[in-house]
């Protein structure tokens, strides 16, 4: 469903109804989502600033009460974005809550509440989303299959090495487990480098704040006890956190999710990349609950629990898509699609390829004599455009052949200048859409 | 033909280039406003504006021939008529300059809270310094306005500041209203002339907190804030058991509290000119609902 038309919902409006007759808020819980550097700091900041200029219904940030999570910084990103020379927003390290509210008018009926949460969060922390549902033994199996690939070998080299030298039975020895885990962490960081994007544990990556409990320290390992005891242990309590810290109060009462991937980043990252990236796509797809499941609702019943709630609208949104022309973002689009549900749309989902903060003009390149829709902007730190042209973006996952001619590395462009400081909201592609479908029948 | 076949041409190598001019920020085209539909006379006012103009046209004439025809008896019957005719239409000119005055004075309020409710942060700062400027407190608010920078702030400020003032003078105006319409209504000697002293008293409270915001509405102008004032009554119905406190706090006098328990309808009316002055308040006011 690319360009967002927001199916009919039966249920939301009536509700909304109710809402204002009782003098009620509706609270709208919206779960961003998305691989790391997928953007979601700045979707989060632009889809904010536009639905704060919006003239109506007129949104105001909403305070946080005496909550856990620590408020978003949306004045001090917007300002990092609108400053002169700007900045982009710093690495997310923590969770964060964007709150706004309004008041719509529905008359005759009474004008009705609505708030508005939204989640950031590192995106690291997503792919620990499907641990909850692997024990060590399934994870430590099919993380090693998938880092004995023969192309990851320079990066992998040296942990597998560490691996292949333990003993059987190795002891359940301090110094070797932390020795493997600072060996599994820096390789960790060469895959990243190499634009992989299926790496776990998260927090291997982006450490949560404070003083690390011993349980991070772990790696995947297939053999047995004693050492392979403690490492499940610690994967055990690490799981637990996930489940306390991230899962139950962030994951379990969404009720929009928004998915962002960097697609056009792992085009340039090669056949590897990519397939790894559409594998973590789909991982983190998976592990959030998103369609209804009669066995699920059914075995909650049994236990005298509620069924779990559904969420009732998913965007994947394909980021920093004005690296390409606008020619090429209908390609974007249908490939996103493709990655994010191989076997066909379903119900209450729709596919987007946006720029939340948009960097760079369309222009027409004449390349070798041939006109071709190119991109220019001014990349960060520097006076003069750059004008990028990195290839063709294909509408389904690309064949053997499309590997054999390089997709350039996307270069780091400066934002565009905000007008009014940002409070007239973000230049940007497709941010009108991706909240039409989200929130086109609460707003 | 040759004999040759026509190859498909492969797409251009991908590339990337940096140009060797300085360039500025790139910008956003900015959005352009809609242009505003003009709004069109409707049928009331169509019909109005041609008996004024009948009226005022015709008279126009006939008194300008009457004046012709005294100078022609006489110049001194003359001179006196068209002194009279021109005290006369002065006046008149005199009093519809002063309803448009009122008019546009009251579109100005509404322009200025359409433009500081509106999504463009510029205007609604603008927007705030024209209001502060006309304000007492214009030498305190205008440095903050300026330090502050942000709307939404400003608006806040604004909110608590001098709105709030006026608020608070609107109600102890609304409150004199309705210890008024308390004990007026017991010397009232009939139903029939006590629902009339109402609608005065009413009416007078809704110019009284016009007056407060540096409005001064004529007969027109007092139909179209009352018009307003009906329209924002919604908006400030939620302030009910706010009201409601206020009006008891009015009848805490010994004899009103007597005459308001005798007479039914008393409290009701209370309560109705507290909530009058809010209304009227909110009418007259630019800020946009909190």
């Amino acid at each position: 469903m690319p360009g967002g038309a927001a199916p009919v919902n039966l249920i939301s409006t009536p509700l909304n109804w109710l809402a204002g007759a009782a003098g009620l808020t509706r609270t709208v819980r919206v779960g961003v989502t998305g691989l790391s550097r997928a953007g979601k700091t700045a979707f989060l900041t632009s889809m904010a600033a536009a639905l704060l200029a919006r003239p109506a219904p007129r949104f105001a940030l909403a305070p946080l009460g005496a909550g856990d999570i620590p408020r978003f910084d949306h004045p001090g990103h917007l300002a990092a974005l609108a400053a002169d020379p700007p900045r982009w927003p710093e690495r997310t390290d923590s969770v964060s809550l964007l709150a706004l509210t309004a008041t719509i008018d529905q008359s005759p009926l009474p004008a009705r509440r609505l708030r508005l949460e939204f989640l950031d969060y590192p995106g690291e922390w997503l792919l620990d989303l499907p641990l909850l549902r692997q024990d060590f033994a399934a994870w430590s199996a099919a993380t090693l299959q998938r880092l004995r690939a023969p192309e990851l070998a320079p990066q992998t080299g040296e942990f597998l090495g560490f691996l292949a030298g333990l003993p059987g039975r190795a002891p359940a020895d301090e110094a070797l487990a932390a020795a493997g885990t600072r060996l599994y962490r820096a390789m960790l960081q060469r895959l990243r480098q190499g634009g992989m994007a299926f790496l776990q544990p998260g927090r291997h990556l982006m450490p949560a704040p404070g003083a690390e409990p011993p349980w991070v320290e772990f790696f995947p390992y297939a053999g047995g006890a004693p050492l392979g005891g403690l490492l499940a242990r610690r994967y055990a309590a690490y799981v637990d956190a996930v489940r306390r810290d991230l899962a139950s109060p962030l994951f379990a009462d969404v009720d929009r999710l928004v998915v962002l991937a960097d697609v056009l980043s792992a085009l340039h990252g090669g056949a590897a990349a990519f397939a790894d990236t559409k594998a973590a796509l789909g991982a983190a797809a998976a592990a959030l609950r998103w369609r209804f499941s009669w066995t699920e609702a059914l075995a909650a019943l049994t236990e005298l629990r509620l069924p779990p709630r559904v969420i009732e609208r998913v965007a994947f949104v394909a980021t920093k898509a004005d690296h390409v022309a606008e020619r090429q973002r209908g390609n974007l689009a249908a490939l996103m699609k493709a990655l994010a549900e191989p076997g066909g749309a379903s119900t209450g989902t729709a596919h987007f390829a946006a720029a939340s903060v948009r960097c760079t003009e369309d222009f027409v390149w004449t390349l070798e004599g041939r006109p071709v829709s190119a991109v220019r902007g001014r990349v960060l730190g520097q006076s003069v455009l750059t004008r990028s042209y990195p290839g063709e973006v294909p509408d389904q996952p690309p064949d053997a052949s499309f590997w054999e001619h390089p997709f350039l590395a996307l270069p780091e462009f400066e934002p565009m200048r905000l007008p009014d400081g940002g409070r007239g909201g973000v230049p940007n592609i497709g941010m009108e859409a991706i909240t039409r479908f989200l929130l086109g029948d609460v707003l | 033909m040759s004999g040759t076949r026509p190859t498909l041409q492969r797409a251009p190598a991908p590339r990337i280039e940096t140009e060797d001019l300085p360039a500025p920020r790139l910008e956003a085209l900015p959005d352009l406003p809609d242009p505003q539909p003009k709004a069109a006379m409707g049928m009331p006012a169509l019909v109005g504006s041609g008996v004024a103009v009948l009226v005022l046209g015709l008279s126009g004439l006939e008194t300008s021939n009457f004046v012709a025809d005294e100078f022609a008896r006489g110049p001194l019957l003359g001179w006196t008529a068209l002194g009279v005719a021109t005290t006369g239409f002065g006046l008149v000119f005199a009093g519809f300059w002063r309803e448009a005055r009122a008019l546009g004075a009251l579109q100005a309020v509404d322009k200025l809270r359409a433009d500081l409710s509106g999504p463009n942060a510029g205007r609604r700062v603008r927007a705030a310094r024209a209001w502060v400027r006309d304000l007492p407190e214009a030498a305190t608010l205008l440095p903050a306005i300026d330090a502050i920078n942000d709307p939404d702030a400003v608006l806040a400020l604004l909110r608590a500041g001098p709105a709030a003032a006026l608020r608070e003078q609107a109600e102890l105006l609304g409150r004199a209203a309705a210890v008024q319409a308390v004990a007026g209504l017991a010397a009232m000697p009939s139903p029939g002339l006590a629902a009339l002293f109402i609608a005065w008293r009413g009416l007078r409270l809704v110019r009284q907190v016009a007056a407060l915001h540096g409005l001064r509405p004529g007969l027109f102008g007092t139909v179209a804030l009352l018009r307003r004032t009906a329209l924002s009554a919604g908006a400030v119905a939620g302030a009910e058991i706010a009201a409601n406190a206020a009006a008891h706090a009015v009848l805490s006098n010994p004899l009103l509290q007597h005459l308001a328990g005798e007479m039914a309808g008393a409290g009701v009316a209370a309560r109705r000119m507290v909530v009058l002055a809010r209304a009227a308040d909110a009418a007259c006011s630019p800020l946009p609902p909190g």
